[in-house]
This record gives C-alpha cells, sequence and structure tokens, in this order.
C-alpha cells in the first residue's frame, strides 16, 4: 500500500466534498483515533448533573469532569469542563506513573477510583477523607483524593468509583470512564511494534446499562436509604449515548455532558481497532455486523501463544475470530475488525463503469497509481450484481440508505427518503444481539445500536 | 419477470425512476437463474436444473421464504401468536400470497448451504393477516456474512426492507463454512422476539476435497468412506481445517430462543409492546421446550387452548377452545432430537437468538469441545489450533458456537443437553420442561 499516494488521494476527496474546513490536515485526517484527555496527572471532579434523552426524559447523572478544561485533549485544547457520561477517556502511555487527584463537589456520596487490572495507591491530600472497605474515598465538597498507580501494560481498561455503603450505585450513576494505555514505543498499534496489533482507524465501545428508576430515586435524595437490589436496566448505552444520538459528533453541544460518538469509520481495507469494554453490571453480546473480528487481547493482556517473548516480540496469535463478543461486566476486548468486499461475486463499484482495478503486488486488491480505487478486489471487478432490487414502491427505504447498492454511489430517492449517507457509504450496524438492548426506556429504536460505515477510499475519515 | 442479468445501470435508474424499470409494483417477483415460471424451483418441463446441460451453473441455489404470521403453542397449552418465516420453494407465484398467509414457521425454515454456492434468496412479505392494522416491511439478515454489503445485510435503517405483496431477491456468493444465523432486522426487537428467527449452517468445502494436505478423507456426504464410528472417515468437517480435527458423523442444528408470552398477547391483542419488561418466559430448543423438543418432527398443527393458562380462560385466541388455528398448518417443523452410535462424533451447531438474555449450555456426562464460534475456525493466525474442552457453554444472543461431543468409549444411554441456568427449564409456570433435550447414545 503506497500510503502517500492514499493520502494524496484522500487529500483530492478532501478537496472534492468540500471538507477541507478547519481540518488539521496529517495522518489525523484520514485515521481515527479514540478522543481523550492525554497525560500522566488528570485532575477530575466528581458532580451530579442531567442528561438528555432522545425519548424525551431526562435522566439525573453522577460523573467525573475534567478540572483542567480539556488543555490535555488528545485531538488539542477542548475547553470542555463539564461532568460527562462516561467520565474523561484518560490516554496513557505505558511504563510511566499515572496520578488521577479526585476531588468531590456534590456527588452525596463518598466517591473514589478504582482501575481495573492496576493496584491503585490512595492518598488523601485533604484534612480527611474516607477511609472505605476498597480505598479512600473523597466525601464532602473540596476533599482531594490521589490515586496513583504504574501502568507498565498496554490496553483498555476500565476506572470506576466503589466503597460507600451502596458501591455498585456509583457505576449505575455514572462514575466511570475508559483508561486506554498506549504502547511506549509510540507505534501505531495496540500493543507495540510487531505484535501484530497495528490499526488504520481506533474506536471506542464502552456498554453500560442503567435503571431509570434508580436514577429517579437519586434525583429525589434517596440516598441513604436506597437498595438496588432489585435493579432492572431500562436503558442501554454505548459511549453514554443511545441510538440515534450516538451518531452525533464528538464533542456535540446537543449534548452536553455525552462527549463521545460511536459511530466507527473505515476505508475497505482498514485494519479497525475496536476497543470493546463493559462498565455497566450485566452482560450485552455485542454483534458486529459486516465482518468477523479477530480477537488481540482481552483484559489489556495480549492474546499470545509466546507471552515470554522467547522467540522474539510476542505476536497477538492466539486470538479467535468471532462477530458477537461476549462481553462480561468490566471485562475488556481488543479486536480488530477488516472489511475488504472481497468475494461478493458483483463489483462494489458497478456504478462507475470507467474504473480500473490494478493489482500490482498479487494480492488481488488494487494498489497503485492506475488503479481507481483503493484495495478494490480486482476478481470481482467489472461482474454484475447478479439480482434486480425492486422498485422504491415495493420498499421501505432507511434514513441512512444511499439509494445506490454501489459504495460510494448515491441514487435517486423519493422525497424525505435517506439523506443520511451523502458519501454512498457502507453502513453495517454494530449493536447489541439482545434486541430488547435497542430501545430506550420502552421506545424502539434506541439503546445501543450503533454502526460502521465503510467510505469509499475517497472520503477521509476525521 | 425473471432479470437476472440487468446492467448495474438500469439499477440506478430503477430506483431513480421509482420502479418503473423493475419489477411490477407490489407482486411476487422471484429471481432464480435457470427458472422460468418464478417458483425459485427447476421443476417445469423447459427447465434445467444447475449443471445440466443448458442449465444455471451447478453451484446456484434458490430458495423462496415468506414473511408472515402464525400460530404455534407451547407445551403447556399457550396458544403464541408469531411473526415468522415459511418456505414456498416451488410454489407458483400466483398462489404464493395464498400459500404463505398464516404459515410462518418457528423457527424459520433451515438454510443448509454448501461452500461455494450462489443462492438466490427471494423474500415475499404476505403481511399479518391476524394484525390487519400492521404494514411491516420486513428483511432477511445473514448473520455473520463475511463482507457483507449494505444492500443484502437487510437492516432497515440502513438499507431496504420488502413491503407487504412483494418480493425482494437477496444474493450471497458463499466462502466461508460455519454456522450462522438468518433473521429479520425490522424493528429488531419486535420482528425477533415474535419470532423471525432460524438456524443457517454451511458445510465447508473439505467435505467434497478432503484435507489439501491429504491427511483427511473426502467427507461420507460426498461419497468418502464416512465409515459410521470410525476414527478419521467422517460424514463431514465444521471447517477447512486440513488435520481432520472438526470431522463429524452426525450434525445437528440447536438453536436457542424464549418468548415472553405477554408480548405475544400484547401483539396479539393490539396491545402496546412491553419492551422495557421483556423477560423469557418460555425457553425453548428450535421452537419448542421440553417434552416437544424430543418429539421427533412436526408439532401438530396449532389448536387454540382447551384448558386455562397463563391466566387465559379456554379458548384465547378465537373464544373457542379446541378451535383450529392456522388453518391446521403445523408451524413448529423443527425438533431437537438427537441421537447418535457410541463412537461416533456429534457436532452440535449451537447459536442463541434469545432477546433479552444469556443461556449457558452443558451435557452433563459428555464432554464438549468448541472448534468454531461466529462460523469461524477457531484457530490463531499462527495455525494453532484453540479448541477449548469445556463442560458449559456461555452465550448471549448472535452468538454461534459449534461444538463436538465425541461418543468414544461412552456407555449407551440417554444424555441431556439443557440450559444451567436451571430455572430456565420450565414452560412460563409448568416444571420439567423449557430449554432441555435430550442426546441418545446407541
Amino acid at each position: 500500500m503506497n500510503s502517500i499516494y492514499k493520502q494524496m488521494r484522500r487529500l483530492s476527496g478532501v478537496l472534492l466534498t468540500g471538507l477541507a474546513l478547519a481540518m488539521t490536515w496529517g495522518q489525523a485526517a484520514a485515521q481515527h483515533d479514540i478522543r481523550g484527555i492525554e497525560g500522566q496527572v488528570f485532575n477530575l471532579y466528581a458532580f451530579p448533573f442531567n442528561i438528555n434523552l432522545p425519548e424525551g426524559t431526562s435522566l439525573h447523572m453522577w460523573g467525573f469532569g475534567d478540572q483542567d478544561a480539556g488543555t490535555a485533549g488528545s485531538h488539542g485544547d477542548t475547553g470542555y469542563d463539564l461532568p460527562q457520561y462516561p467520565g474523561p477517556t484518560l490516554i496513557v502511555t505505558a511504563g510511566k506513573p499515572v496520578t488521577i487527584n479526585l476531588t468531590n463537589y456534590g456527588v452525596p456520596q463518598p466517591v473514589s477510583i478504582v482501575v481495573t487490572g492496576h493496584d491503585v495507591a490512595a492518598a488523601c491530600t485533604s484534612p480527611s477523607c474516607t477511609n472505605g472497605l476498597v480505598t479512600t474515598a473523597s466525601s464532602n465538597p473540596g476533599e482531594t483524593v490521589s490515586y496513583t498507580f504504574d501502568a507498565p501494560e498496554p490496553g483498555t481498561y476500565l476506572y470506576h468509583s466503589l466503597d460507600g455503603p451502596n458501591p455498585g450505585l456509583h457505576v449505575e450513576m455514572g462514575l466511570l470512564g475508559v483508561l486506554v494505555v498506549r504502547p511506549a514505543d509510540s507505534s501505531r498499534t495496540a500493543y507495540g511494534a510487531n505484535t501484530g496489533t497495528d490499526y488504520d482507524q481506533e474506536f471506542l465501545y464502552l456498554m453500560t446499562e442503567v435503571d431509570p428508576d434508580i436514577h429517579l430515586q437519586m434525583e429525589r435524595g434517596h440516598v441513604a436509604h436506597f437498595t438496588h437490589s432489585d435493579r432492572f436496566a431500562k436503558i442501554w448505552f454505548v459511549n453514554g449515548r443511545v441510538f440515534p444520538d450516538l451518531f452525533q459528533g464528538n464533542y456535540n453541544s446537543l449534548f452536553p455532558h455525552q462527549p463521545y460518538e460511536s459511530l466507527a469509520q473505515s476505508h475497505p481495507g482498514d485494519r479497525v481497532l475496536v476497543r470493546n469494554i463493559n462498565a455497566g453490571h450485566d452482560s450485552h453480546p455485542f454483534h458486529y455486523h459486516g465482518e468477523n473480528l479477530r480477537f488481540i487481547a482481552r483484559d489489556g493482556r495480549m492474546l499470545t501463544s509466546d507471552p515470554d517473548g522467547t522467540s522474539g516480540t510476542p505476536m497477538a496469535d492466539l486470538g479467535r475470530s468471532d462477530n458477537t463478543i461476549n462481553s462480561a461486566p468490566k471485562q475488556a476486548v481488543d479486536a480488530i475488525w477488516t472489511w475488504t468486499g472481497a468475494k461478493l461475486n458483483w463489483d462494489i463499484y458497478g456504478h462507475d463503469t470507467a474504473h480500473n482495478c490494478v493489482d500490482t503486488n498479487g494480492d488481488d486488491f488494487g494498489d497503485g497509481p492506475n488503479n481507481t480505487y483503493e484495495h478494490e478486489y480486482c476478481p470481482d471487478h467489472g461482474k454484475q450484481i447478479p439480482v434486480t432490487l425492486p422498485g422504491a414502491q415495493d420498499l421501505t427505504l432507511g434514513g441512512w440508505w444511499s439509494g445506490s447498492p454501489f459504495l460510494g454511489d448515491v441514487g435517486d430517492l423519493p422525497p424525505g427518503e435517506g439523506g443520511l449517507n451523502p458519501f454512498g457509504g457502507y453502513f453495517l450496524v454494530w449493536h447489541s444481539h439482545a434486541e430488547k438492548e435497542l430501545t430506550t426506556f420502552d421506545i424502539f429504536p434506541g439503546g445501543s445500536l450503533s454502526s460502521v460505515v465503510v467510505l469509499p477510499p475517497d472520503v477521509p475519515i476525521q | 419477470m425473471n432479470r437476472l442479468t440487468t446492467s448495474a445501470l438500469s439499477i440506478v435508474i430503477s430506483l431513480a425512476l421509482l420502479g418503473s424499470t423493475g419489477a411490477a409494483y407490489a407482486a411476487v417477483n422471484v429471481q432464480c437463474p435457470g427458472d422460468k415460471d418464478g417458483d425459485a424451483a427447476w421443476n417445469a418441463k423447459n427447465e434445467k436444473a444447475p449443471g445440466e446441460r443448458g442449465g444455471p451453473p451447478a453451484n446456484t441455489k434458490c430458495m423462496h421464504l415468506i414473511a408472515g404470521d402464525s400460530f404455534v403453542v407451547m407445551p403447556d397449552g399457550n396458544p403464541m401468536y408469531t411473526f415468522g418465516f415459511g418456505d414456498q420453494t416451488g410454489t407458483p407465484p400466483a398462489d404464493v400470497i395464498a400459500e404463505g398467509i398464516l404459515d410462518g414457521e418457528w423457527p424459520g425454515p433451515t438454510i443448509v448451504l454448501e461452500q461455494g454456492d450462489e443462492f438466490f434468496l427471494s423474500l415475499s412479505n404476505v403481511g399479518t393477516v391476524i394484525r390487519p392494522d400492521l404494514f411491516d416491511p420486513h428483511t432477511v439478515h445473514f448473520h455473520g456474512f463475511p463482507n457483507a454489503a449494505t444492500v443484502f445485510d437487510g437492516v432497515p435503517e440502513v438499507s431496504i426492507s420488502i413491503n407487504m405483496g412483494a418480493t425482494l431477491t437477496y444474493y450471497y456468493n458463499i466462502v466461508e463454512p460455519g454456522t450462522y444465523i438468518y433473521h429479520c432486522h425490522v424493528e429488531a426487537t419486535e420482528h425477533m422476539e415474535m419470532g423471525m428467527l432460524a438456524n443457517l449452517y454451511v458445510h465447508s468445502g473439505q467435505d467434497r476435497t478432503g484435507c489439501a494436505s491429504g491427511t483427511c478423507p473426502v467427507g461420507g456426504r460426498f461419497g468418502g468412506p464416512g465409515g459410521g464410528t470410525a476414527v478419521g472417515e467422517p460424514q463431514g468437517y465444521a471447517y477447512n481445517d486440513d488435520d481432520g480435527t472438526t470431522g463429524w458423523d452426525v450434525e445437528k442444528a440447536i438453536q436457542v430462543s424464549s418468548f415472553d408470552s405477554r408480548f405475544h398477547d400484547a401483539s396479539l391483542f393490539v396491545q402496546p409492546l412491553p419492551f422495557a419488561g421483556l423477560e423469557a418466559t418460555y425457553p425453548q430448543m428450535n421452537g419448542r421446550g421440553y417434552p416437544d423438543t424430543v418429539v421427533s418432527g412436526d408439532l401438530p398443527a396449532p389448536t387454540d387452548n382447551t384448558v386455562a393458562v397463563a391466566g387465559h380462560d379456554p379458548g384465547k385466541v378465537t373464544g373457542t377452545p379446541g378451535e383450529i388455528l392456522n388453518n391446521g398448518t403445523p408451524t413448529q417443523t423443527m425438533d431437537s432430537v438427537i441421537a447418535v452410535n457410541a463412537g461416533e462424533k456429534l457436532l452440535l451447531r449451537l447459536s442463541n437468538v434469545s432477546v433479552d438474555r444469556f443461556y449457558t449450555m452443558t451435557a452433563q456426562g459428555l464432554t464438549m469441545q468448541i472448534v468454531g464460534t461466529g462460523a469461524r475456525h477457531m484457530r490463531g493466525t499462527d495455525g494453532k489450533n484453540v479448541y477449548r474442552e469445556v463442560a458449559s457453554v456461555n452465550f448471549g444472543g448472535g452468538e454461534t458456537h459449534d461444538v463436538l461431543i465425541d461418543t468414544e468409549g461412552v456407555a449407551p444411554g440417554t444424555y441431556f443437553l439443557y440450559s444451567t441456568e436451571l430455572h430456565q427449564l420450565s414452560n412460563l409456570t409448568e416444571l420439567d420442561g423449557g430449554m432441555i433435550t435430550e442426546i441418545v447414545v446407541n
């Protein structure tokens, strides 16, 4: 793959589509990575807030916010300082100690931080803090506790509040977030150079679920005498949002306390790293349309046949392939998803009768200066789609349907139909396969119904 | 009617002109190569079957499903209103709507394919005659299909779905063996809870060829030795393993699911559907709970309940106890009976399509080896088999597992395959039911 050529093609795509406005040019323009805040020291606070749901209700939450107002944002200063659901995604580098200073400004219970897979030391930096069963907590307004830990291993982890009289309540209410530990060698990989974990695009899939009755009780201040032994979840989230909100951009002001989107994007042939992590109390069978995922790690440990590296750098070679992740509470799975469109037996660029598929390196996929669509599967080139689609009167058309079966093409649709897929991408939904979870408080569609969109090679991924 | 080779351009145009160059508006319109009378079969005098001189390529497969509604009966006699798929392959197009009404099956007709097939699947929407107030479109989602294109992925929000009275033909080039699922994806929570779920699996090319390296023979399915209990001479292979380790002598697809009877009753009686409160009350295998799981073949055609059940008086549906539902057509056509001879290898193609919970399967007294997940061979990228020998398989909706049970040295007798969530061994309030069936080792 000629990356300079690829970037040039994408540059032309940018100019054509007029998206060059306000975009920082460079590698990040064509490659997505997870949004969050970076560094070694994070100053977080805990505070209550309310979020709006698309079916019209609001939900009282407790969450973490960034006291430094996004100055260490992974993609530049965000200026974002609200308490959020989920908490700020913390992005750190393996091998460097991490400090989280947590101050509770208004959650009516002692708030703390534990990190999955890590031994976290807690030190009270205020005159007094609350020592709980598991860790030290910040309970009174203004109290600060410093949590420090080493992050020796790359991977995907979860941080959340625990302890207090009702420990499970804190995660239910939203006191949780993701910790991404990047490899020390600065490679664009999940687990280090030459481990077979390199990727083109990176997306977070953080599952949570809530029982709105509990949030109503907390809003009414029924904290002290509360039990959630009869918890029964009714709303299901990905990255803190539900369908269709989760397709809107990061830090969209429509969702002031829910900064993270979950629409994944890919070009044909891209390696898409999915960090699938469940912060909830229930298991979720999360299903990825379009192609299987190859598992590379579980709970921040690479799935390798050679963990000690006796025969060189360990490779992520033992993971199985699946299209659904059995996502248990607090469990993380890292996996690589790659959609190529190969072997469909029809030309996915069939709308463009003049395009060329030239394979210069013998891998069956188009490449090089005389090739039109990067990574087209050449053996299917020029084959007609074998069936005729019914007329529009006989069809119900989805909002993200482009009007055409071809990638990068848009067909004419009746007035009011479609319109949400201007680049003619292939939307392939990624969602909980417990379909009950595709609802928001009794309303379908909603919940954890997200999607990837495979975009034509010319369209940049932001 | 059967336009199979239309230029790509005309498809765009047909959409542009709102179908004026495509099929006639609202008509059953099967597309199947070599089928001249629109019934998805090669049964007329002027039709040549796949592979025959003048016929379509030998790897052509066609099927004609309808999507509609019907009734089924739970083991305690409680009739359930369902949405479902039915098989109308071979039915003349003019008769498909009439034949397809009230002919949804639970689970849907099993689809069995061979690696290398070109599969033309036509889906006709016959409407929901019991709910004439509904105008729901339907789709087929081929769950796990590799490199899926949106147009044939069947997700209505991002694709197309077929309206009542019309047909959509899906095209699938079958390249990966394994255990899949198919289901409707329209209003997924509702249509899947209502029963639009089914088994789908693909036999491996190794069945035909034996191991590429020559270390295992052609499967008995294709004339290989297939020597019953003889080790290393299986009927087929779950995957193209090239080492014979996924060989099987007997295969059985078991799809676990569950109904919430309150949801089905709400649908039948035109009430708001309880999405948030949805909870499994009738755990099932292949569309039936024990003891119906061990009844061979079709269950009797559904009839209205003759005794009070689940708070309903006799005659819940029609007011007439014993009234024939569904025009007397059996709708639960897939059993869960499993029988092997001692020494044989049993391949269980397990899938879970529950819309609300996980299940854990065990086969007490037998050892289960998971050799495939999500329609892929369990093999790492370094070529090592990462099979797992287990006593329990935990899975949620959408997960499939290929499980081998080797009965070498197993004493003949009756063993049980069941959910280890033992409270799921019931049919609502009826005990000794639910998600359990027998594995008989002869």
